[in-house]
């Protein structure tokens, strides 16, 4: 009784759990520009995933699985349908999820027939795929409604239907957890998983009898897909910041409702992969720009963030770029060569920064 | 006609039978700027103060145009033609700045109207913006300032002395000031000036003289002072490098987070404002007047409240507060010392012994009904000792006391509560450059123990030398942090400014 009153004043006062707050960027998540001093390797089309099986880095671009050798990039086969993600397995096998509704597992990346497909369980927007640890694959489902590339509406319409994916060898999607806020990228943590939660900004931790944890909460992101870090830990993604214009947004149905009926996606008041590119785009105005230049303190629409996790899934340090830099839409990372290799959906790159001294938390 | 319009020879004041200063011999050229140099309790404010008739030679005499003079009286110095700008303001809070100006010089009849064009013509001609018709309870330091200087030249006095004039102003508004002061100059106003800013004092003063322990020391001309010199003379030692000191080159790394402050708002003062203050560390918090900095502070410290709509959360820890009033913030280890020592931060008249132990009152959960004379005197001897508070002793009244030992017992009055977020509010405002290291010192300790500092602080030198990590604020909110290593004046200054 006494926190129902609570939940009522809350919302009337806009305190607790109805306040509009956003987690601060400090700490070990101190705003830097890291991200724009790397080295852009590979200008792509229209890239979605990066996967390094340790002798080669693999590019998910449009229909095409590319193989990057420094800057010059071979075509390793085309598939004929987006590619949603990328995985290297450890036994060397490969898997591709091509428009989001269907995973193919190769024994090779460059094979033209897929050794296992899964297509059940009411794939849609499948955009992550990864080790389960115990030999087998995973998958991240970001939404049972929306598409892969239809995540901003998934996250204006408040959706819940996000899924992790057991793909099973007799070729079964077993659903390992559901009614998730568009789940968006795992990896193995020992017998367990730990799964992104992009519309709660948070890290869950996945037991195999389906208990979750938080592992961490309250982040100041929208983090996508993990990839295991040298020495322990993960490199976690995370494809735009949180702002309180957005947040304030997302509690307003009547508003929501009529913006995303009457407006066109890209002028709506939600985060981008990448924005300053139209005058007719929200947040182009007033206080964030003195004389036509951005101030990298601005709210950011778009934002390029790469989270440092030790091994206890606890942020070390990050790499960012920030409302005045342009390597935004930051959804995959991978250690190859000595480089942590980076893919930039804004500007639709690869780029890469020597991990020495990222990998012990310097990064900040 | 002489050039000397004012001196003072062999001026003597004793405080119950302690000298403020002694056999000091003073000239002040006609039209000249003259500034005063000295530590606090160098006798700076007492010199000032026998010039300006609030206190009385005991020996000595002053000469005025040629003629002895013994003002009793402020008003009687300013017949004289002496007026006295106060370190502190004397505003009178509940009325407006007009009726502040003109307060002593009214008339039979006193149109309203007209005293507030009046004013607001008076104001113009001096570049202050103030609104005449506005409270002086309103006002944020800076104008209250301007008011008081205002007042000053109103008078027409043909001397006028400035104590740390500059001390709660904006760069752009210093350069007002430094404009006016050149201009009362032209007009053949002469000017005394106290300052701790010793480059304002090099910059704008036509000669200097140094008092240290209430005895002159030197008089000279400014072309012939540096800084060093200057430090030299005032301290009788060389303390030019400690002071402020360089930028820090190695910053404490970040404890646990103490603090996390998250979309703040007291509208239209404090906007949307998020950062975190970590333990072991010195977070420097610079902007400029109106940059929402005292205010945020004072709302985490529960000397004000944030907006009942939306006000944003404040975590203590892991735990959200909400602290309607200051106490339940000491009470879980959260001290805040006051820019505004005089009205917000001691009992003027009480022992510093008794203001300490107030502090350290506050800190029990359910007060105390019995009072301990003999432990009042045991905590305001100990923490007198060990912030080196120079007083004849702990019975001492606080208003007897010069600003930066001021500062002190204030400072004490918090630390006593043992908290473990302690928040200083421009901590060496009007204070001797003697104080000032021994504060930064203290400051530094309280880090290196552990404890979660924050010093905020309008002086970019202070915030370089002091901090760990800087929070740079601007229209009520934090917007940018640098590191010390990344920290410097010209980085601070665009963010402080954009």
């Amino acid at each position: 009784m006494l926190d129902a009153l609570r939940r009522v004043s809350d919302r009337i006062l806009g305190r607790g759990e109805a306040s509009i707050v956003v987690p601060t960027l400090d700490g070990v998540l101190k705003p830097n520009a890291a991200l724009d001093g790397a080295e852009p390797v590979f200008d792509a089309r229209s890239p979605r995933d990066l996967a390094s099986d340790g002798a080669h880095l693999y590019l998910a671009d449009g229909t095409h699985l590319l193989r990057l050798d420094g800057a010059e990039a071979r075509p390793v086969q085309d598939f004929g349908r987006r590619l949603t993600a990328i995985a290297a397995l450890p036994d060397g096998r490969f898997a591709v999820a091509l428009d989001g509704t269907e995973v193919r597992l190769l024994d090779r990346p460059d094979a033209t027939t897929p050794a296992r497909t899964w297509t059940g369980g009411g794939m849609t927007a499948v955009n992550a795929l990864a080790p389960d640890g115990a030999g087998g694959l995973v998958a991240t489902d970001g939404s049972s409604r929306h598409g892969a590339d239809d995540w901003v509406r998934d996250l204006m319409e408040q959706r819940r239907g996000g899924r992790i994916l057991r793909l099973r060898e007799d070729g079964e999607a077993e659903v390992a957890a559901d009614q998730l806020g568009h789940a968006f990228g795992a990896a193995a943590r020992g017998d367990d998983l730990l799964v992104s939660e992009s519309w709660r900004h948070r890290l869950l931790r996945l037991s195999r009898d389906g208990r979750r944890q938080v592992a961490l909460p309250r982040l100041p992101v929208y983090p996508s897909r993990l990839s295991p870090a040298a020495g322990g830990g993960w490199w976690l993604t995370a494809f735009a910041a949180r702002s309180r214009l957005v947040e304030f947004v997302l509690r307003e149905p009547a508003f929501l409702k009529r913006m995303i009926a009457e407006l066109d996606p890209d002028h709506w008041i939600a985060p981008r992969l990448r924005s300053g590119e139209s005058v007719m785009e929200p947040m182009q105005g007033a206080h964030l720009k003195t004389m036509g230049v951005t101030k990298p303190w601005a709210p950011p629409r778009a934002y390029g963030m790469v989270i440092r996790l030790d091994a206890a899934a606890q942020p070390v340090g990050s790499l960012q770029s920030r409302a005045d830099g342009r390597i935004h839409g930051v959804v995959s990372a991978a250690e190859h060569e000595g480089h942590l290799h980076v893919l930039a959906r804004g500007p639709r790159q690869v780029l890469r920064l020597p991990l020495a001294g990222l990998a012990t938390g310097d990064a900040r | 006609m002489t050039d000397i319009v004012l001196s003072l020879e062999k001026a003597t004041k004793l405080y119950s039978g302690v000298a403020a200063i002694e056999d000091v011999d003073f000239t002040l050229r006609r039209g000249e700027i003259h500034s005063i140099l000295g530590e606090n309790g160098a006798g700076k404010s007492t010199l000032t103060k026998i010039m300006a008739g609030v206190v009385q030679l005991t020996s000595g005499r002053m000469v005025l145009d040629g003629e002895e003079a013994a003002p009793d009286t402020p008003h009687e110095a300013r017949e004289l033609g002496v007026a006295m700008v106060f370190q502190e303001n004397s505003l009178v809070p509940s009325m407006t700045v007009a009726q502040n100006l003109f307060l002593g010089q009214e008339r039979f009849y006193n149109r309203k109207r007209g005293v507030e064009i009046a004013a607001q013509q008076f104001l113009q001609s001096l570049n202050f913006d103030v609104t005449p018709t506005a409270l002086v309870e309103v006002l944020g330091a800076a104008q209250k300032q301007m008011v008081e200087i205002a007042r000053a030249v109103l008078h027409k006095a043909k001397v006028i002395i400035f104590d740390e004039p500059t001390a709660t102003l904006t760069p752009e508004e210093r350069k007002y000031f430094f404009n006016l002061v050149r201009d009362l100059k032209s007009r053949g106003v002469s000017i005394i000036f106290i300052t701790h800013a010793l480059e304002e004092a090099l910059e704008l003063s036509d000669r200097i003289t140094v008092l240290r322990d209430g005895r002159w020391i030197e008089t000279d001309d400014a072309a012939r002072f540096d800084r060093a010199r200057a430090v030299r003379a005032m301290v009788g030692r060389d303390l030019s490098e400690t002071l402020y000191g360089a930028k820090k080159a190695e910053a404490r790394p970040a404890g646990e987070r103490v603090l996390r402050v998250e979309n703040l708002t007291l509208a239209p003062i404090v906007n949307n404002n998020s950062f975190s203050v970590f333990a072991g560390q010195v977070t420097g918090v610079f902007g400029l007047v109106g940059a929402g900095r005292t205010e945020t502070f004072k709302i985490v410290s529960g000397a004000l409240k944030r907006d009942r709509f939306h006000g944003g959360e404040v975590y203590l820890g892991d735990a959200p507060v909400w602290y309607r009033v200051p106490a339940p913030a000491v009470k879980a280890g959260i001290s805040y010392i006051t820019e505004d020592r005089k009205a917000e931060g001691f009992f003027e008249t009480s022992s510093i012994a008794r203001n300490i132990y107030t502090g350290l009152l506050a800190k029990f959960p359910i007060g105390r009904r019995l009072l301990s004379r003999r432990e009042q005197t045991q905590v305001g001897d100990d923490w007198t000792r060990r912030l080196n508070v120079r007083a004849i002793g702990a019975d001492a009244s606080v208003v007897e006391l010069s600003g930066g030992n001021q500062q002190k017992v204030v400072i004490a009055k918090s630390l006593v509560q043992d908290p473990k977020l302690v928040i200083f509010d421009e901590p060496t405002r009007g204070v001797d450059v003697g104080a000032i290291a021994e504060i930064h010192a203290l400051i530094n300790r309280l880090a290196d123990d552990g404890k979660a500092v924050v010093v905020i602080s309008s002086y970019l030198p202070e915030i370089l030398g002091l901090s760990d990590r800087v929070l740079v604020c601007r229209q009520g909110k934090v917007v940018e942090e640098f590191s010390a290593h990344e920290a410097d004046e010209e980085k601070v200054m665009y963010a402080a400014i954009h």
